[in-house]
């Protein structure tokens, strides 16, 4: 059954997701902006400020000690990527008043600390304060300087830039260091103003019960606020097909090789017409019946791990795979040559059936965790209904082997980023 | 199969049972759920590099052993785990770690079916020659992309300026040369001490009918003679090793690990020495502690700071690990706020909050199929109730964790670094 979206004001959708087997509440703020390569450092930071202090909580000890009394309450903050999208998401979970040992009544006061941090910024003059500006911006330097550290996920980073070099999608989730070093005390203010006036913003409550007046107190808040120039979530700029495939590499001192490649899919968007893909791309290289998990890594021993995963809303696949250097080109080979197979439908019933079945059950267990349901619905916001993972599951059980197929030969090798040891 | 309920005042309730084998069973039913999880485990970890079985020799075995068994134990003569499990679409997976190995499924669908292949697998080995040299290659894969992880360093590295002959400083999957020594026959030897029932337990969460998976195992498991294992003794001095070591590799910026040895008289902790030891960490740094404040605000932390109090058979150590330009200076801080506690005492509203946040944080852990398992596996390896926590949270005093801060010894620490390579 699709979720029903409540309008809670200009530009700002609500979603109740009643689930009662769950003894904590989970209650979500998603912002989405365009994402612009010159503003992204400053929204990714946001967040961050946010709940890290308020006017009410000006001191982060205070509001960690308030979160403690809270028996726990978790706070989230996070800036992603959604397609074109920046998203920037800011959550707190808390457990139902019933567990309290006193009577508490924590889920009240859990949403109006997160409202408190949202709409109550602590800031004076149309300006952040230094200290706070400072201690997050060398936090953001040092996330953005370590990315480099687990080589896996860098590698993946660096396959991204390269292969949407001159478009949104390329820019890094968190801004450049050097354009998180320009943010000011007000450019960064402006940046909170413009969040909560321009994002499209959707509200995911997940729990037992909708907490009394949330939704109408989030109404009455935005009513306070000029909404204007809202983000078009609909606006989708697909990958398209490289004129000539990009080849790079790059050298670190390391032990192990990475070889990352970037695919173009013809095929693109919301869940409806993607479902085939999410099955081509899970016999391609998803789960061990895969074609990469048994030919690359168990028969030919190429790889520990060799995956492929796909980013339907922009109709990109990716391979991720760390080799011995000397291996890279036999792999790289390897990995083109499962890709025509199945483009030519060379995948087995077992195969197929498998993946399906994979797919299906693994969907079907979204409703038992919140935050996977969090996930899930903060991704689905191009469309006027948002699928379930049910729903989704019975898309897949339904998707027919020329369908594979059909995505399959929409599939074309655009990027291909190596990062090798040093030396011979 | 002998049984016993377990209830708890949040409203949950497990069933532990005792199968003639020796094994142990716990299930928590969760009806409103839609998936289950299980695993199937040994009290067999990498720090098993010797033993002995039913009084016989002590034997040593290669390094890494217990994890190559793992990745081995999937396979059988007529063919792999793997594609079992992909004919009904559960989700297949195992680990090791330092005590123990542990087979796990988790689905929505077929729970019956995916039991029937986990029980079958486990109890099934077949190693041949040829199996384990192809498999040397992966584990060798493996084993440089965990050399290239700075995270993964920094913690072993510690580990190995801490402990002069405990086999918890050996890396989980061995070394190249160390795997290189292993083959079928050993297998065989390891699995045939560590995988007997009387070893081994099950745990479960999930929407499953306990009485029928009960059924279910007594039919599946293949009765041997119980075994008794001598764990290998390895004269641990209580002192460290060296308290500093420093390994340059591609970081942008310092890593550490700073740990406390503890200086320990019998091979294992008790849950309330566990449960007061987190309470402890969350007084010194945690993030509402004036320690925490002071390390954000000089800019030596970051978000990847993080506590553990690491325990297992025969090693405690107290962790303090993170980011930091001056790893250093941390260090030297959480030695005077050890101090000042040990001399100040325990700020008591502080205590009352972080208890409050535990206590809700026990609660929490019950919304997740896969955490009451994991939960229910400790349970299975410590002997303990499940729910016991909770209890103890309500109970426990800021003298229970005061005592406790004797177990931090300034000069009993190893600073492990990993520095940016220069140039």
């Amino acid at each position: 059954m699709s979720v029903d979206i409540t309008r809670l004001s200009d530009g700002v959708d609500g979603i109740f997701i009643r689930n009662a087997r769950f003894n904590t509440t989970l209650i979500s703020f998603n912002f989405y902006m365009p994402l612009d390569k010159e503003r992204v450092a400053e929204y990714a930071l946001l967040p961050f400020v946010m709940t890290t202090c308020s006017n009410k909580y000006p001191d982060f000890s205070k509001l960690n000690y308030k979160l403690n009394k809270l028996y726990g309450a978790k706070l989230e903050a996070s800036a992603e990527k959604v397609g074109d999208l920046q998203l920037l998401k800011m959550a707190v979970s808390v457990i139902d008043d019933k567990y309290t040992l006193d009577g508490e009544e924590l889920c009240a006061q859990a949403c109006e600390l997160l409202m408190s941090l949202i709409f109550e910024p602590k800031a004076e003059d149309g300006a952040f304060f230094e200290e706070d500006l400072k201690r997050e911006k060398r936090k953001a330097i040092e996330h953005i300087r370590g990315e480099m550290n687990e080589k896996r996920i860098y590698a993946k980073k660096r396959l991204i830039e390269e292969m949407y070099k001159n478009s949104p999608y390329g820019v890094s989730k968190c801004g450049t260091e050097n354009q998180v070093q320009k943010i000011t005390r007000k450019s960064l203010y402006k940046a909170w103003k413009e969040l909560i006036s321009s994002a499209y913003v959707r509200v995911n409550v997940i729990g037992n019960s909708l907490p009394v007046g949330l939704f109408e107190s989030i109404t009455e808040r935005f009513g306070e606020i000029k909404r204007e120039n809202i983000t078009d979530c609909f606006n989708i700029t697909p990958t398209r097909k490289a004129v000539k495939v990009k080849e790079i590499t790059e050298n670190m001192d390391i032990s192990q090789g990475k070889l990352v490649m970037g695919f173009s899919s013809r095929t693109y968007g919301d869940d409806i017409k993607t479902a085939p893909m999410l099955v081509m791309c899970d016999i391609f290289g998803g789960g061990p019946y895969s074609r990469l998990f048994t030919n690359v890594r168990e028969k030919m021993s190429l790889c520990y791990y060799c995956l492929a995963s796909s980013v339907r809303v922009k109709g990109l696949i990716t391979v991720d795979s760390g080799v011995e250097k000397q291996n890279a080109d036999k792999a790289k080979e390897e990995i083109l040559k499962q890709l025509e197979a199945v483009k030519k439908g060379e995948f087995s019933d077992f195969e197929f059936e498998s993946s399906i079945k994979s797919i299906t059950d693994s969907l079907k267990t979204y409703d038992d965790s919140q935050s996977s349901l969090d996930l899930w619905y903060s991704l689905r916001i191009s469309s006027e209904k948002a699928v379930s993972p049910q729903e989704m599951s019975e898309l897949v059980s339904k998707v027919e082997r020329e369908q594979i197929t059909d995505v399959a030969n929409g599939v074309f090798l655009h990027t291909v980023y190596r990062l090798m040891p040093e030396g011979a | 199969m002998r049984k016993e309920v377990f209830e708890s005042p949040i409203g949950e309730s497990y069933v532990k049972a005792v199968h003639p084998s020796g094994l142990t069973v716990y299930i928590m039913e969760k009806p409103q759920y839609t998936s289950a999880y299980a695993v199937f485990g040994t009290k067999y970890g990498s720090i098993d590099t010797k033993f002995s079985k039913n009084g016989g020799e002590t034997v040593a075995v290669p390094e890494g052993i217990a994890h190559f068994l793992e990745h081995k134990l999937f396979e059988s003569e007529d063919g792999d785990a793997f594609t079992r499990f992909a004919k009904t679409g559960a989700y297949a997976n195992a680990f090791t770690s330092f005590d123990r190995t542990c087979y796990l499924f988790s689905c929505s669908d077929k729970f019956y079916d995916n039991l029937a292949i986990l029980l079958d697998f486990v109890q099934s080995p077949y190693f041949t020659e040829q199996t384990v040299s192809k498999e040397q290659g992966i584990i060798g894969q493996e084993i440089k992309m965990y050399d290239d992880s700075p995270t993964w360093r920094v913690m072993f590295n510690m580990l190995t300026d801490m402990y002069h002959n405990h086999p918890v400083k050996i890396d989980i999957a061995g070394t190249v040369e160390s795997i290189a020594k292993i083959d079928a026959s050993l297998l065989y030897k390891c699995y045939e001490t560590f995988y007997n029932p009387s070893n081994m337990f099950i745990c479960i969460a999930g929407n499953v009918d306990t009485e029928k998976v009960l059924k279910q195992i007594e039919g599946g498991i293949i009765i041997n003679a119980p075994v008794t294992i001598e764990r290998g003794e390895f004269n641990e001095p209580e002192e460290i090793v060296k308290p500093f070591v420093k390994q340059s590799l591609a970081v942008s910026m310092p890593m550490f690990c700073f740990g406390y040895k503890q200086k320990i008289k019998t091979p294992d902790r008790s849950l309330k020495t566990k449960v007061c030891m987190q309470l402890l960490l969350e007084l010194i740094c945690g993030d509402a502690s004036p320690l925490y404040a002071r390390l954000v605000k000089d800019g030596l932390i970051n978000d990847e700071f993080e506590t553990e109090y690491f325990n297992g058979h025969g090693y405690a150590t107290v962790i303090f690990e993170g980011e930091s330009s001056n790893p250093e200076r941390v260090a030297e801080l959480i030695k005077e706020e050890v101090e000042r506690i040990k001399s100040d005492g325990i700020d008591k509203k502080l205590f009352s909050a972080v208890k409050c946040s535990m206590y809700g944080d026990a609660i929490r852990r019950f919304n997740n199929v896969e955490e009451i398992a994991m939960q229910l596996i400790e349970c299975a390896m410590c002997d303990y109730d499940l729910f016991e926590e909770i209890k103890l949270l309500k109970t426990v005093t800021s003298d229970d964790v005061l005592r406790r801060l004797e177990f931090l010894d300034n000069d009993n620490t190893v600073l492990s670094v990993i520095s940016p390579k220069e140039g």
